[in-house]
């Protein structure tokens, strides 16, 4: 109740109070604290070339934690993601695999591979949603069915090893810039510029990795599926009252369905993107915890567990955090298991400050 | 839907309830049938007990998951805090011996001490589930995160060794060793002649557990706690107006769940006389999936041990039935998930929770 008069109090004033602003915005101000901490106690660790670097390797966390933000947002919880995204990069580069050793040029390969797997992904999320919206099996359920058989058939299907032999150029466009410089002399986009010898490369620049554009384009068209479309407030609606909302006329069962399978759709995309970026077809171990690491980003940024809450953009931050995190210990020479330790702590954190101040968001 | 004739209703409500009340019994018997027949030599006392010997970190884990499954929780740290619980009993005793301490005094002392700091995780997942209103969902699966962090960072990168052979012969021993017609002895090895038989009979992993299994079995169904528990999975606030102090008994939940799933660990320590962090991680998926198929219902109030057990054995028999059969372990996952899925199905459509759910 104190918390409801104080908001009530402050709405009534025409500046807000910093105290507010900061609580508020705790994830953004966290982030800024963490990025100033590591420039200090990191070497090399305030440069373009890391922080490019940062956004590049959490490419696959963040599609991870947007496929999750919309599923959060309904109300529901989606333990799939990780195991979906090894399915998925299994299954096209096993296509690809295939296509590249009967000698088709490259770029069908790619193209067949990342489109396969892009249809195919969509059966996990179509299933789950199924089974939430009609049969209403608890989501955290379905989809933990459905984490065990997209962990069985990608481990049969790859018998439990990497997937190799791929076609090179893959990682060509997965690891590749927009713009390279080398001071002085060249500029060129999305390849080096000719002429160059091993010296010569470290003196050159390179400036936005092509993931960038990719999770650019990705993100903005979430954030706008999310925000301004009829898509979006339904989301809203039915995580904030199911029952509102099929009063209201939301067809809700097949809108759920439709969020799973846009969650396992954006997890498939980080799979191909995954194969993109490794030039191999990488299955999810046990071990990995995508679903940690993205559902912690998701409720870092403000997400209730309860539904009808949370943004593209605060899902954002809070994989940036755990990004930060990451490369910020690995460049100040902690080992790299504390981000575990860390990631559960500040999930612990982050909810507890949702429960104890429900009206601050 | 149209409506029916009240006796086909009946007569369909009949079926339904006894298909969803029986269903995991004809299963079990049907994968006994079916791996019987298909594998050679499945069924003998051998593999009977194998099943038992792989299955001891599903038991105990499904026993744990039961409890909090009960009152209308979910413990998803299980997993790794057995992982954890591996690491540190094989560092704890490998240490003891490093300072020239008797296997078998180091041992226990590894065994104590892991099994008292096994209730930290569980504590701190009461105290943030009761006192703090988080999700139970989020406290376990922050915990998760948090108990794999500390079991690599104790690890360092390779699996703990060095464990004493007292160890393996603990583990890996029998509580009976029957020499037919000769010889019958308890947890020895009889020496005999070479060529004679010595049967080998029930594992002591397995004695230990069930030994526990039946404690806590008979907690929750004849004691005061587990009443307490049942309620509290009924009605939260039903339980608050009489007089439960819920808070404290959540979090004595949370404990007991990571004591046991900290007690599959040791055992786990017993049978590879290593220590893994991600030893338990397999089996967290294994444990829902018995409890759901034991009939209990997430939404809390319903469930018995009994029945987790049988689902245990569901899955132990699967695993051991696929290895016998040589088919890759791969798709026992594709299994669990079908029979995860198939299993709540079937509680949704039996009328005996719809009705109770309205």
């Amino acid at each position: 109740m104190k918390t409801n008069t104080a908001m009530e109090e402050s709405i009534g004033k025409t500046r807000p109070q910093l105290t507010e602003v900061v609580a508020k915005n705790w994830a953004s101000f966290f982030l800024l604290i963490l990025l100033v901490v590591f420039s200090f106690t990191g070497r090399g660790f305030f440069s373009l070339a890391t922080l490019q670097t940062i956004v590049h390797l959490s490419t696959v966390l963040f599609l991870l934690a947007v496929a999750e933000t919309f599923v959060i947002i309904s109300g529901g919880i989606d333990l799939s993601v990780g195991m979906v995204m090894g399915f998925t990069a299994i299954i096209s580069s096993k296509f690809m695999q295939i296509m590249f050793k009967a000698e088709i040029a490259q770029g069908t390969c790619m193209l067949v591979g990342a489109v396969a797997g892009l249809v195919i992904c969509i059966i996990p999320g179509l299933i789950s949603g199924l089974l939430v919206a009609r049969y209403r099996v608890p989501p955290f359920i379905s989809t933990l069915g459905m984490w065990g058989i997209t962990l069985g058939v990608q481990l049969k299907i790859s018998g439990g090893y990497t997937i190799p032999f791929l076609p090179p150029k893959l990682v060509d466009i997965g690891n590749g810039f927009l713009i390279y410089i080398h001071p002085g002399k060249a500029l060129s986009f999305f390849k080096r510029p000719p002429g160059i010898d091993e010296t010569q490369i470290k003196e050159l620049i390179r400036i936005i990795p092509n993931s960038f554009i990719f999770l650019f384009v990705v993100l903005i068209v979430a954030r706008h599926c999310l925000r301004n479309t009829k898509f979006g407030q339904y989301t809203y609606a039915i995580g904030g009252s199911m029952d509102a909302a099929i009063r209201a006329g939301i067809d809700v069962r097949k809108h759920l369905v439709k969020i799973y399978v846009l969650s396992s759709f954006l997890a498939g995309l980080a799979g191909v993107f995954n194969v993109f970026q490794a030039g191999l077809g990488n299955f999810t171990r046990f071990s990995a915890m995508y679903e940690l690491f993205a559902i912690a980003g998701v409720i870092i940024g403000g997400a209730s567990l309860m539904g009808g809450k949370g943004r593209v953009f605060g899902s954002i931050i809070g994989i940036l955090i755990i990004g930060v995190l990451e490369i910020g210990l690995l460049t100040s020479g902690v080992e790299p298991f504390y981000r575990f330790i860390a990631v559960g702590v500040i999930l612990i954190v982050a909810v507890v400050i949702d429960h104890l101040f429900p009206d601050l968001f | 839907m149209a409506l029916r004739a009240d006796t086909t209703i009946t007569r369909r409500r009949t079926l339904y309830t006894f298909i969803g009340l029986y269903w995991a019994f004809f299963f079990l018997l049907l994968e006994f049938i079916f791996f019987s027949s298909v594998a050679r030599g499945f069924f003998s006392i051998r593999v009977i007990q194998n099943i038992l010997f792989f299955g001891t970190a599903i038991f105990l884990l499904g026993t744990a998951e039961t409890y909090v499954i009960i009152t209308g929780g979910i413990d998803l740290s299980v997993g790794f805090v057995m992982g954890f619980a591996t690491v540190l009993a094989a560092k704890l005793v490998a240490a003891f011996i490093g300072l020239g301490m008797g296997p078998a005094a180091s041992i226990a002392l590894g065994l104590g001490i892991t099994l008292i700091i096994g209730l930290i995780p569980g504590f701190i997942n009461g105290i943030l589930v009761a006192c703090l209103d988080v999700p139970p969902f989020i406290a376990t699966f922050a915990m998760f995160g948090i108990s794999h962090g500390v079991s690599e960072l104790l690890l360092g990168g390779v699996w703990a060794k060095n464990l004493p052979h007292l160890a393996n012969a603990i583990g890996n021993g029998y509580f009976l060793y029957v020499a037919p017609g000769k010889i019958v002895s308890f947890f020895q090895r009889p020496v005999v002649q070479r060529g004679q038989k010595v049967l080998e009979i029930i594992p002591n992993v397995v004695v230990v557990t069930f030994f526990f299994i039946a404690i806590v079995a008979f907690v929750l169904k004849r004691t005061k706690f587990g009443h307490h528990t049942y309620a509290i999975g009924g009605s939260m606030d039903a339980a608050v107006k009489a007089g439960i102090n819920v808070k404290w008994h959540l979090i004595r939940i949370y404990m007991l769940s990571s004591f046991l799933a900290t007690l599959a660990g040791t055992i786990y320590v017993l049978k590879y006389i290593t220590g893994k962090g991600d030893a338990g991680a397999p089996f967290l998926l294994d444990a829902i999936v018995a409890v759901v198929i034991g009939g209990a219902s997430l939404y809390g109030g319903k469930g018995t041990i009994g029945r987790t057990i049988l689902g245990c054995f569901i899955l132990a028999t699967l695993e051991t039935g696929l290895r016998v059969l040589g088919v890759s372990t791969f798709d026992k996952y594709i299994a669990v998930g079908v029979i995860l899925i198939a299993a709540v199905l079937i509680d949704q459509f039996s009328p005996e929770l719809v009705y109770k759910e309205d």
